[in-house]
């Protein structure tokens, strides 16, 4: 690590590399840079997570209680991640790297004019959300963070989620991987969009791989309820090219993920009978979605999963952009039979009327 | 076999609506459904064309029916041998006419048509566009030809240059042959129509079906636009209106415009001052041929063209001139649209997976492409400019027999046979060759009477949207590539008597929701009693009716299939259509409280009770 390494990179940031900010917060340092509507947040960098195990030897500490539980043993990796949370709680941070975050969060709340602005506090690793490794769910996202203090609290959580038993025990490509993960976290700090209404769009039909569609999921309120499947969503077919609606199937949605002022937490709530059944986008919206998506898509140049918000004001954000993973890979449906040209064609449908 | 709870009425069950005893008059032996060929006739199945003709027919206006009996099936049986396909037979019931699609059921035949049909038809691919490119001269001499043919009435005396020229044949014989050369114009023109009519609609909907295949839920109209050339003919016509909206304004008249709304009185105002009469030269130039553009499909004399009337173009004209103040732009945008057809094209291509699809792709798009300008051109060849001519020449006839005292009025020869005309001309020049008093002045009138208390008792009676006995399938392409009819399209008219009290299904043909009362329009002559929001609800549309178009909220029609001439007007408007519901015009009433879904196909009755 040189000196000149920062502690924190902010998405608009020349320096907002996907080396510092990890898969997730990269990706939408990216979608920042080509101009796309991005919450404005911050990444606590993979150098500052290093800078803080390195002090006082943690992460030696660690290294001893990851070594000393067998990989098979699940008893004993659970034991050694309570330890290692444990200590990232409790160790001393750094005060240069507290002051940043500090500074940072301050900024914030002065860019987005909000004092005490809520906050989405989120890992991001290196390989999470490339084309070929998911980590889906693997690693911590906190909702309407308010405040340095707690900021800082989750910023550590996130870091000792690196070393949550699920992810010690989730290895589809090896060893190695861990070993790059661990040395290579970035925690997102990002504005929370209170969401009217939020969701998903693929940018192909992720039923059939059809890349001619866009295909949005909405639900009210925040996106939770469409990642974590406990909101039935409501589903939109757009055509791609045209951008014309082609179909709406609307979801009974009874319940949506918001901020509960009681508990002040994000908590799945019903949603009054009226809005239930109503649909969460209007056709405008869809489109603007679809129309977004589709942009998103081109910039990246392969088919797209992307979480979006809708504002109470109907101002799109977009919130995660991921590529598409499951029908990119897949060999192409093919429709022509080979070595039949137009013509033959044509005569075929006078030979066989309705392809019989 | 259908079992016999679902099927259609035998055609020796329909009855016969009050007041129409005795229709079967009207028609010739061969277009009648017959006690002799009963169990023949009961086992196949007939659907309604409504498409064409969707009011009871004329006995006169028989003749563009018996044109592509013969025209259009013999192409598929005589010329291109279209494998396993007979032709499209025809019977009249009760004024409507019904089509049959018949099937070549011998396997051996079948085969031995492929090769001829390939043969054969892909020639006439492999040389399109220089064939078209003489199509168009020969339709335009057709179209001239017509034009020369005039009916004088016959003189009291030969002319003394029949002496001194001794021709040796008279106007007797001229009369004859002109009406001779009257039907065969017509029937010639009626070929033409058809020469690459269904190749051309074949290879349209290969690229449709392409688009479907590959892009599953694509609608229609964006299949049509990737195709749509922009300079189409029957655009050109309201082209010229917006011209002549632009040239009133030009020249300080649009009040004039606002404020005379019967064209008459408008010409006649314009005539007073010079800037009007450089305008009426405008309309002049315009006229000839873009004003032979029917208010109808151009199928049958009621169809009247613009020229005919001039409150349709008219009406648009004051409606452009109105946007023009507004400062609105009234040009069509030629250069987005092809644009748009590029980008649109081209981005379907890009999402293609398979490189072999792609090529696929734009081979078809490249081939619809080059047949489109002749199919969306010869409709306003034939059905426009030549058809409304030949109702007009129609017409001189007509007034010939009124000076003869055989009719009371020029229309009265629509409800006589073309061949009865024949037998009542030969009359007319008997009388006027003996100097004896022809029969017809007494045998018409009666006739013409009771026909035209027949033809109004028909118009009374819905018509059943099919007949017979309900089909396996269908192999038969023209009735599918034009008239829409496939199993599920069979299925729903089965099923449309019991459920579609409410709700009524069709083919989503121009997308969006519109709620409006419903106006029931049974012909072009009820248009002008639409209101603006109004929910237009007909038989089937006509590309003429423009300014209707831009007054209501959506429209919907009994019958349409994917290549009728309707539904790409509703897109060009932006109108939420949905048409081939089969029964809108029977179960919807004038005023009431209509939904038109035209992303879904579905048409809503909401209010029950008619305002």
């Amino acid at each position: 690590m040189t000196a000149a390494e920062p502690s924190i990179v902010w998405l608009d940031e020349d320096g907002a590399t996907p080396e510092r900010l990890g898969g997730k917060f990269g990706s939408l340092a990216e979608m920042v840079r080509a101009g796309f509507a991005v919450p404005p947040g911050f990444g606590v960098t993979t150098a500052a997570y290093r800078a803080f195990v390195q002090a006082g030897g943690l992460d030696e500490r660690i290294g001893g209680l990851l070594g000393e539980a067998p990989p098979d043993d699940l008893d004993a990796i659970e034991r050694a991640s309570a330890e290692i949370a444990r200590l990232i709680r409790q160790a001393p941070m750094p005060a240069r790297l507290e002051d940043e975050i500090r500074a940072g969060y301050a900024e914030l709340e002065s860019r987005t004019g909000t004092a005490g602005v809520p906050v989405a506090v989120r890992s991001s690793g290196v390989l999470e959300d490339t084309a070929g490794a998911s980590f889906a769910g693997q690693y911590d996202t906190y909702l309407w963070i308010q405040g340095a203090d707690a900021v800082l609290e989750h910023v550590r959580r996130c870091w000792s989620g690196l070393f949550g038993p699920q992810v010690l025990t989730y290895h589809p490509h090896g060893e190695g991987v861990r070993h790059a993960e661990r040395a290579a976290m970035c925690v997102g700090v990002q504005q929370m969009i209170a969401a009217r209404a939020a969701g998903v769009a693929f940018t192909l039909d992720p039923v059939t791989g059809d890349r001619s569609k866009i295909v949005i999921e909405a639900v009210w309120g925040l996106g939770e309820g469409v990642v974590s499947g406990d909101v039935s969503p409501d589903r939109f077919r757009v055509d791609k090219i045209t951008l014309e609606v082609l179909s709406r199937e609307i979801a009974e949605k009874a319940g949506e993920h918001r901020l509960d002022p009681a508990s002040g937490s994000v908590r799945l709530v019903d949603v009054e009978p009226e809005r239930r059944g109503a649909a969460s986008l209007d056709d405008d919206l869809v489109r603007a979605i679809a129309s977004e998506a589709k942009r998103i898509e081109r910039h990246r140049q392969a088919p797209q999963d992307i979480e979006w918000a809708v504002d109470e004001e109907a101002r799109l954000h977009v919130v995660q952009v991921r590529p598409e993973t499951v029908w990119s890979r897949r060999p192409a449906k093919r429709i022509v039979e080979p070595g039949q040209g137009a013509l033959d064609r044509v005569l075929s449908s006078f030979i066989r009327p309705g392809g019989r | 076999m259908a079992t016999t709870e679902r099927t259609f009425p035998s055609p020796f069950s329909v009855a016969t609506p009050t007041g129409a005893e005795g229709w079967e008059e009207l028609y010739p032996y061969y277009l009648r459904f017959r006690e002799d060929q009963r169990e023949s006739e009961e086992s196949r199945f007939w659907f309604f064309d409504g498409m064409h003709n969707p009011q009871p027919i004329y006995p006169f206006d028989t003749i563009m029916v018996e044109n592509w009996w013969v025209s259009c099936n013999l192409q598929t049986v005589r010329l291109w041998q279209v494998p396993p396909a007979l032709g499209i037979d025809q019977r009249i019931m009760n004024g409507y006419i019904y089509c049959s699609p018949t099937a070549l059921d011998d396997p051996d035949e079948v085969a031995a048509r492929v090769p001829v049909f390939q043969r054969r038809a892909g020639y006439y691919f492999q040389h399109w566009d220089e064939i078209y490119a003489a199509w168009i001269p020969k339709a335009e001499d057709c179209i001239e030809r017509l034009k020369a043919i005039s009916f004088e009435p016959l003189p009291d005396k030969e002319p003394e240059s029949s002496v001194t020229e001794h021709p040796g044949v008279y106007s007797s014989w001229h009369l004859l042959r002109r009406y001779d050369e009257l039907i065969s114009n017509m029937f010639e023109m009626g070929s033409y129509h058809f020469e690459m009519l269904n190749l051309g609609y074949g290879a349209y909907n290969t690229f449709r079906e392409f688009c479907q295949a590959a892009f599953p839920g694509i609608t229609d109209q964006t299949i049509a636009r990737m195709v749509a050339g922009i300079d189409i003919m029957y655009f050109r016509p309201d082209d010229e209106v917006r011209g002549l909206a632009r040239r009133a304004v030009e020249l300080g008249l649009a009040p004039l415009v606002r404020e005379l709304t019967d064209p008459d009185e408008l010409m006649a105002a314009m005539a007073e001052r010079s800037e009007g009469r450089e305008w009426l030269t405008a309309l002049e130039a315009a006229k000839e041929p873009w004003f032979w553009y029917s208010t109808g499909v151009g199928y049958t004399h009621t169809d009247r063209a613009w020229i005919d009337d001039l409150r349709l173009p008219f009406d648009a004209m004051r409606g452009y001139v109105d946007k023009i103040e507004a400062g609105e732009d009234i040009d069509r945008p030629l250069e987005r649209v092809l644009e748009e057809r590029a980008r649109i094209t081209e981005e379907y291509a890009e999402v293609i997976a398979a490189d072999e699809d792609r090529a696929a792709f734009l081979e078809l798009v490249e081939l619809a492409r080059q047949v489109y300008p002749y199919v969306e051109n010869h409709n306003f060849y034939v059905e426009h400019w030549h058809h409304s001519l030949f109702w007009n020449k129609v017409r001189e006839l007509g007034d010939l027999f009124v000076g003869a005292g055989f009719f009371g009025d020029r229309e009265d020869i629509f409800y006589l046979h073309r061949d009865e005309v024949r037998s009542a001309l030969y009359d007319l020049v008997a009388g006027w060759a003996t100097g004896c008093t022809p029969r017809g002045p007494s045998y018409w009138p009666p006739i013409i009477a009771r026909r035209v208390r027949i033809l109004e008792a028909l118009r009374t009676a819905n018509p059943d949207p099919a007949l017979g006995t309900p089909p396996l399938e269908i192999k038969e392409p023209i009735s599918i590539m034009l008239w829409g009819i496939t199993p599920t399209m069979v299925e729903s008219w089965l099923d449309g008597g019991e459920d579609a009290a409410t709700e009524l299904r069709g083919v989503a043909a121009s997308p969006g929701v519109a709620r409006g009362p419903a106006r029931v329009v049974n012909s072009p002559d009820e248009l002008h009693g639409v209101q603006s929001g109004d929910v237009l609800v007909c038989r089937i549309t006509a590309p003429s009716w423009a300014p209707v178009f831009s007054r209501v909220a959506g429209a919907v029609s009994d019958i349409g299939g994917i290549m009728a001439h309707t539904a790409i007007v509703s897109r060009e408007y932006g109108l939420p259509a949905v048409v081939g519901t089969g029964f809108a015009t029977q179960n919807i009433k004038d005023g009431q409280l209509v939904e038109v879904d035209g992303d879904n196909g579905v048409v809503r009755i909401l209010d029950a009770t008619a305002t």
